[in-house]
């Protein structure tokens, strides 16, 4: 019969229709939920907070730096007894406009999610944060930099935790604060959000030149002499020396001491783009890994690259561009004989009775140079701390390693730079400082800024 | 008989127990273990395993029909009690009247042989039906398809839908051949259902225009010999369609809204992006039942129901619901496959293919597969004449079957 085949088809189409129907709900589920289901508009997510005591953030001694109180009607607040010290770090958590940093990277853990404990009307306590960073450190630090724009980093070389991170201008992080002021906040000319240590992307200046004294090294020209003639001249390019000076015949070592652009420039030039680009990759700038921040990863900015191009690079200008938390990196990585660590802010993770949930362990992130580089060049930043620009970090009875930098950038004022560690024979702390449109130069107003955060970390122990 | 001796038809009744149980014992416990939550559950399970019984015993023809809507029904009231108790009582009282309107279509289209003579009649009331709810209709959330009558309200569209089927079913069971006014009874098929969508347009329910014309064209598909017709239909709609979009705002909107409801959450979207994040939050076994926020989804206890299922039972309870309704379209299917009456084998036929687009539409709206049109799930939503309406259906097909099992002469003809 000609209908009941008709009547066929017209089945087969219906179990299409509820086959595609079926296919689309996985679909959803397996590729768009999550994304859905952390949409802000998504009321749920606060729901199951209201289940949950939110735990805690501690530093690394114990301190509390964030907590959740209840109150007599059974309401959370969130509460930062540090104010808006950690407002780069631990971020904000408001029901209005959600969460950032720590607060929202580590949430479900906060939550205590994946607690399969059966709970009937209770409130379930979420678990603990316990930061690698140093109140007392962090603290100081904060006062060092004194409310001018910038960042400071300071992380243990040998195993990458991050001892301090400041960043400035920074926000009040509290919730009543954040849906008071989120407009003012958000529309700032001095973006108070932006995490300059980990999310700011600055020219590293004469800092960089660590980077080409290590390819220099590689490439055999430690010994060389050089005469520097205060200007360095190749096409229409023209660098000029700090103050234009001129340094006559010098070596490497003086040359990185008094940071001679010219020295600086040539070797960039000679070596080429494709060395200056492959040493710029193997100290991880513009590579991502994962961070317990949203972070920039920084970019060398050349698709194609000349050799004058490569000459701007190798002192840390052009369009070459890094964070301060990569800039702590490359010193930590020298520090520690060429091995970098992989910077980390969370040391464990616990429930409220001390059980260990999650535990970072110190991890190697790559081997930019050998130890042989990085000794030679250790050897560098530390006759730059004892006799060149970087004096103003002079600590005594200790040997600090160090460089400034004093980074050109779209305005007249140049950012303030110093990276350096101490003490050099078996480093403890390793430093990045940053004063942003700071005007000044790196060795007089960043360095005391990296000197005192050095000495108070090893004052501490 | 060989099968109600082997005993198979038990295990799939088994299955209705053990989710009664569960599910309201589930319900029960989240709720601080409200008794009376357990003797809905055990109620409406022994009420359905009695329907069930009677459907057996008394041997009305398929039995899984009224299994699988049994099931449906369950899911639903468990849903709509979580929702809000009241209610689930409420839909327990039109759950009784649908069983009574199941066995008495069941008794009157069984003993009734004139139904394929009577295409003016299904005309005539469809469209009486339609100008009351236009001249005394209520405005409900955008579209005027209510009626009150004694204040009770009534959503008409769903009897017309049954009434349109049966009037499809008198020409293309070809009992009814003689033009009238010199127009051939096909052209008053087609003109009969233009008006019918006409009317609805006036309502603005986009969802039951869309049911009654996928019904008509696929009914074209199966009866009638060349494509020309088919064709010419399909034109006539396509161009209204793209009138329709360039000049109805609502239309517009819809479209737009299914093609990026993100931009828009907080008005437009609401809707279609609450039902999204219910589904997204439920992840595949949902968050439990009763652990949800379902009451976050605006329409939750009608339209949007299949939302709040999955929220709380998980993808797998909402592909649970989906197979459902994929097995019963398909029982309906054998049903009008085995139907050796043409009259009976196109008004099964045309109530299969509103059963299946109906879910389908409203189904592929809420997970944003299609863009959203309004309707309820049949025995899954709330509301009485959603219910009713479905229980006609049911009753007819079951007497449909039951003609086929106990051979067309005992049946009243």
């Amino acid at each position: 019969m000609r209908e009941n085949k008709r009547i066929i088809h017209v089945l087969i189409v219906i179990s299409i229709l509820f086959l595609s129907l079926l296919t689309y709900l996985l679909y959803f589920n397996m590729f768009r939920a999550e994304e859905v289901a952390l949409n802000s508009y998504n009321r749920r997510q606060w729901d199951e907070e209201r289940y949950v005591k939110r735990g805690s953030i501690y530093d690394c001694e114990g301190i509390v730096l964030a907590e959740t109180v209840i109150g007599d009607d059974n309401s959370q607040t969130r509460r930062y007894p540090k104010g808006r010290l950690y407002s780069h770090i631990i971020g904000y958590y408001s029901k209005v406009y959600g969460k950032s940093m720590l607060e929202m990277k580590y949430d479900s853990m906060l939550l205590g999610k994946g607690d399969i404990s059966l709970s009937f009307g209770e409130l379930k306590e979420g678990y603990d944060l316990n930061l690698t960073i140093n109140h007392k450190l962090q603290e100081y630090a904060y006062n060092q930099m004194n409310s001018r724009s910038g960042a400071a980093v300071a992380m243990n070389p040998q195993t990458g935790e991050i001892l301090a991170m400041v960043s400035l201008p920074d926000f009040d992080p509290t919730p009543e604060a954040i849906e008071r002021d989120w407009n003012n906040i958000v529309e700032k000319e001095n973006s108070p959000l932006l995490s300059r240590a980990v999310q700011g992307a600055y020219p590293p200046g004469s800092t960089y030149k660590i980077v080409t004294a290590a390819a220099a090294f590689e490439e055999g020209r430690n010994n060389e002499e050089f005469n520097d003639t205060g200007k360095f001249e190749q096409g229409s390019l023209t660098v000029d020396n700090f103050n234009s000076k001129a340094y006559g015949k010098i070596n490497l070592k003086k040359g990185f001491a008094v940071s001679s652009n010219f020295v600086f420039c040539t070797l960039g030039y000679e070596m080429g783009a494709e060395k200056m680009k492959n040493i710029t990759e193997r100290f991880y700038i513009g590579k991502d890994f994962d961070f317990d921040l949203p972070m920039n990863t920084g970019t060398i900015g050349y698709k194609s690259m000349n050799s004058s191009d490569s000459a701007l690079v190798a002192i840390g200008q052009g369009k070459l561009l890094t964070s301060p938390l990569q800039m702590a990196m490359i010193t930590s990585c020298v520090a520690n004989g060429g091995n970098m660590m992989k910077p980390y802010l969370v040391d464990s993770v616990t429930t409220d009775n001390g059980y260990v949930v999650k535990k970072n362990r110190p991890q190697s992130l790559a081997l930019p140079i050998s130890e042989n580089c990085a000794d030679y060049v250790k050897e560098l930043m530390v006759e730059t701390v004892k006799t060149g620009t970087g004096r103003n970090a002079q600590i005594s009875g200790v040997t600090v390693a160090g460089k400034t930098g004093t980074a050109e950038n779209e305005t007249e004022k140049s950012h303030a730079w110093f990276v350096g560690f101490a003490p050099s024979e078996n480093p403890k702390i390793a430093v990045a400082v940053i004063l942003e449109y700071d005007g000044g130069e790196g060795g007089v107003h960043a360095a005391p800024i990296a000197k005192n955060i050095m000495s108070k970390y090893l004052s501490l122990k | 008989m060989q099968r109600l001796k082997k005993g198979n038809y038990k295990l799939p009744a088994y299955l209705l127990v053990i989710m009664n149980i569960l599910g309201f014992g589930l319900l029960c416990m989240a709720n601080n273990f409200d008794p009376n939550i357990m003797y809905i559950g055990l109620g409406i399970m022994a009420f359905l395993l009695l329907v069930y019984c009677i459907v057996v015993v008394c041997r009305m023809g398929d039995k899984f029909l009224i299994l699988i809507a049994s099931m449906l029904i369950t899911i639903g009231l468990l849903m709509l009690c979580r929702l809000n108790l009241k209610m689930g009582v409420r839909q327990i009282i039109w759950i009784g009247l649908g069983v009574i309107v199941f066995f008495t279509s069941y008794c009157i289209y069984y003993n009734i042989w004139f139904w394929d003579k009577m295409w003016f009649v299904y005309l005539g009331l469809g469209t009486v039906l339609f100008i009351m709810t236009l001249t005394l209709g209520q405005k409900v959330s955008g579209s005027t398809n209510w009626l009150s009558i004694a204040g009770i309200y009534f959503q008409p569209s769903e009897i017309t839908k049954i009434l349109y089927v049966m009037f499809l079913s008198c020409y293309y069971s070809k009992s009814w051949e003689y033009p009238v006014l010199k127009i051939k009874p096909k052209y008053i098929t087609a003109m009969g259902t233009y008006l019918f969508i006409l009317f609805l347009v006036m309502q603005r329910d986009w969802g039951t225009i869309l049911v009654l014309f996928l019904i008509y064209i696929f009914m074209i598909y199966i009866y009638e010999n060349g494509f020309g017709f088919l064709a010419a239909n399909f034109m006539l709609a396509a161009v209204t369609a793209l009138l329709g979009y360039k000049f109805l705002y609502h239309i517009r909107v819809r479209v737009s809204v299914w093609l990026d409801p993100w931009s828009d959450i907080a008005n437009k979207g609401y809707q279609i992006t609450q039902s999204l994040f219910a589904i997204a939050s439920g992840g595949y076994f949902g968050r439990g039942l009763g652990n949800g926020s379902p009451s976050y989804i605006p329409e939750v206890h009608t339209d949007f129901i299949f939302a709040a299922i999955c929220e709380e039972m998980g993808v797998f309870g909402g592909a649970a619901v989906i197979i459902l309704f994929f097995l019963l379209s398909y029982r309906c299917f054998k049903i009008a496959l085995g139907a050796k009456n043409p009259f009976n084998k196109a008004v099964g036929v045309g109530l299969t293919l509103m059963f299946a687009f109906q879910t389908f539409i409203i189904i592929g709206g809420v997970i944003k597969f299609i863009p959203l049109t309004g309707i309820t799930v049949p025995f899954v939503s709330y509301g009485g004449t959603s219910i009713i309406a479905s229980f006609i259906s049911l009753g007819i097909m079951q007497a449909i079957s039951a003609k086929e099992v106990r051979g067309e002469k005992r049946a009243g003809k």
